[in-house]
């Protein structure tokens, strides 16, 4: 199965591309792909229940800003080093996940995603008002970390080296009989369960990981950042999260990292341009779901072409009428990891 | 009405009932499976077949009566449970995984059949491929390996159906009307099918069909629903003969 380690030493390839950045870029350039980074990471955790699981998630903020707030509160409140509030975030974060998921993934579709949006601006409301523990609307500022990380130069390093470990594993729980059972519930669940598959017991699973490896992104954004505050748990900062995914390519393993990439260079550069960036953002998000749902690493994957789109492709489309369809990836490919042998 | 023997069944229901509201779709069905038998259910539209079949799969619960899967009581269990005591089913409309190839579909089968589902940690074992091909070819589609499901013809996605539900390895395995909008050649091709795994794997299979022949092309025994009742149980000669199937067929209530 030589095919499964295709992914693994391009990633390996792309990590140490990015490690080299680390010595020629300046501070500022540096920080930005710090940023992207982190949000690499969020964007893939997230992605695993969007792609992977069929579930559309607003309320991945909840955990991302969990994993920062336990860096900066227990930097705070308990005086813990960076290293404890790291160690801390994946704990915290996956105990949240485990409690909204058994509430969230009650509902199906439309009333999951609008659960788990309420629960995201329910974490905003509390770290707001709750002012005495969290500084409110301000937020917890302040020099939290060690010396060793306060420099870009390291901070980049560390960064990414915690970003590659961590997709590496959930990759890794892609690829796993748990992936593809994950993926078989997706594409049908009464069929999953008639196989024998506890849906809500995997569904669970994948959510409470999810949570876990949100949460570490979380606590990197501290990172390049210094700080925690309530925006990181509202649900817009969820929806980013979907929206990388979706303009990476939600059924790739890393075209969620390449959404989170495009999307922070385009709020670094594009704002300097025009203030309607967002705006830019909207449009592109549009386009790629009218015309190539499987995002942007689905339009650079040109091993795709080399298969013969099916005449009924189209048709499949409309009566499946709930996504598009990605391109059918090389035969042999893995499970889970659907566009990766196109790098 | 005539009872087939239900010390031995595999599969045993009593009293099966469920009411939607005030219309009683399945009205008190007892039925025996017994091992390695080719089981049928017949009725008119409306008869209440897919409801049976709903009960039996623990898709809908009964609203009353009993289901015992050889000897142990199974009333009320999830889908999934029934899976696991060795019950699989196959849908009315094909029901497979799209956007997974033929292979992933049948490996997910054998991996949800083998209680790893929930392993995060390992790699696929070459067994578990190894034995997805096997079915695979079992059912005729050892060169679609690795075609998408929903690229698949209709007769291939009925085999890939049948396919999936093999791979579980079970012990009864229940059809509900497996040559729904089939061609004829389709047809045949999974009526041999379905006969040759009773033979081969001594398998015990129940099926609901509309198509008289192929029903009484393989059939051993042969329950007939009318308005959610058993009206007639038997082997295939004595349902032939009976009047009052034939008169539930011709379509007249005098009978």
């Amino acid at each position: 199965m030589t095919a499964v380690w295709r992914p693994a030493a391009g990633l390996a390839v792309l990590a140490a591309a990015l490690a080299g950045l680390g010595f020629t870029l300046g501070a500022s350039q540096l920080l930005t792909l710090n940023e992207a980074a982190g949000l690499a990471l969020f964007a893939v955790a997230t992605n695993l229940l969007v792609g992977y699981g069929g579930l559309v998630s607003f309320g991945q903020a909840v955990f991302y800003g969990i994993g920062a707030y336990s860096v900066a509160l227990g930097w705070e409140h308990l005086h813990w080093s960076y290293w404890e509030g790291l160690a801390a975030a994946p704990l915290l974060g996956g105990a949240a996940a485990l409690v909204v998921g058994l509430i969230a993934l009650r509902a199906r579709f439309l009333y999951f995603a609008l659960l788990t949006l309420a629960f995201s601006q329910l974490a905003y409301e509390i770290a707001e008002n709750q002012y005495h523990l969290t500084g409110g609307a301000n937020g917890v500022f302040g020099a939290m970390l060690p010396v060793s990380l306060a420099q870009p130069r390291t901070g980049y390093f560390f960064v990414l080296a915690v970003t590659a470990g961590c997709l590496a594993i959930v990759w890794k729980v892609t690829a796993s009989p748990f992936g593809l059972t994950l993926r078989s519930i997706r594409e049908n669940r009464h069929r999953a369960e008639a196989l024998g598959v506890n849906v809500f017991g995997h569904e669970l699973i994948a959510f409470v990981v999810s949570g876990v490896f949100c949460s570490v992104a979380g606590a990197l954004f501290v990172v390049y950042s210094q700080s925690a505050y309530p925006e990181l748990l509202d649900w817009t900062q969820s929806g980013y999260a979907v929206f990388m995914a979706v303009i990476g390519g939600m059924f790739t393993f890393l075209g969620p990292a390449l959404g989170a990439l495009v999307y922070t260079l385009g709020q670094q550069y594009l704002v300097a341009h025009t203030t309607q960036w967002q705006l830019i953002l909207g449009a592109a998000l549009v386009l790629i779901a009218l015309f190539r749902p499987d995002g942007l690493a689905g339009v650079s994957g040109l091993a795709a072409r080399r298969l013969p789109r099916p005449r009924l492709a189209r048709s499949t489309l409309a009566a499946g009428g709930e996504d598009g369809e990605p391109d059918g990836g090389p035969a042999k490919r893995p499970p889970g990891v659907a566009g990766e042998a196109r790098r | 009405m005539k009872r087939d023997g239900d010390a031995g069944a595999l599969l045993h229901a009593h009293g099966l009932v469920r009411r939607f509201g005030s219309f009683c779709a399945v009205d008190g069905v007892t039925l025996h499976v017994a091992p390695g038998s080719i089981h049928a259910v017949i009725g008119p539209n409306g008869a209440g077949k897919t409801t049976l079949f709903r009960l039996l799969t623990g898709i809908i619960r009964p609203t009353a009566g009993r289901l015992m899967l050889a000897g142990e009581d199974i009333t009320g269990k999830a889908p999934h449970v029934l899976a696991r005591r060795g019950l699989a089913q196959s849908f009315q409309q094909t029901t497979i995984f799209p956007r997974l190839t033929a292979l992933e579909s049948v490996q997910a089968a054998i991996v949800a059949r083998s209680r790893r589902a929930g392993d995060l940690a390992s790699w696929f074992h070459r067994t578990v491929t190894a034995e997805a091909r096997q079915v695979l070819d079992q059912v005729g589609l050892g060169r679609q390996a690795d075609t998408r499901a929903d690229r698949l013809s209709h007769g291939d996605q009925r085999a890939l159906d049948v396919a999936l539900a093999l791979a579980t390895r079970p012990r009864l395995l229940l059809l509900d009307e497996p040559t729904a909008g089939m061609s004829a050649a389709e047809t045949g091709k999974t009526i041999r099918l379905i006969a040759g795994l009773v033979r081969s794997q001594g398998l015990t299979v129940l099926f609901s069909e509309h198509d008289m022949d192929v029903v009484f092309g393989i059939s051993e025994h042969i329950t007939v629903l009318h308005q959610g009742r058993v009206i007639a149980a038997g082997t295939a000669a004595q349902i032939r003969a009976n009047d009052e199937v034939n008169a539930v067929y011709l379509g007249s209530d005098d009978a």
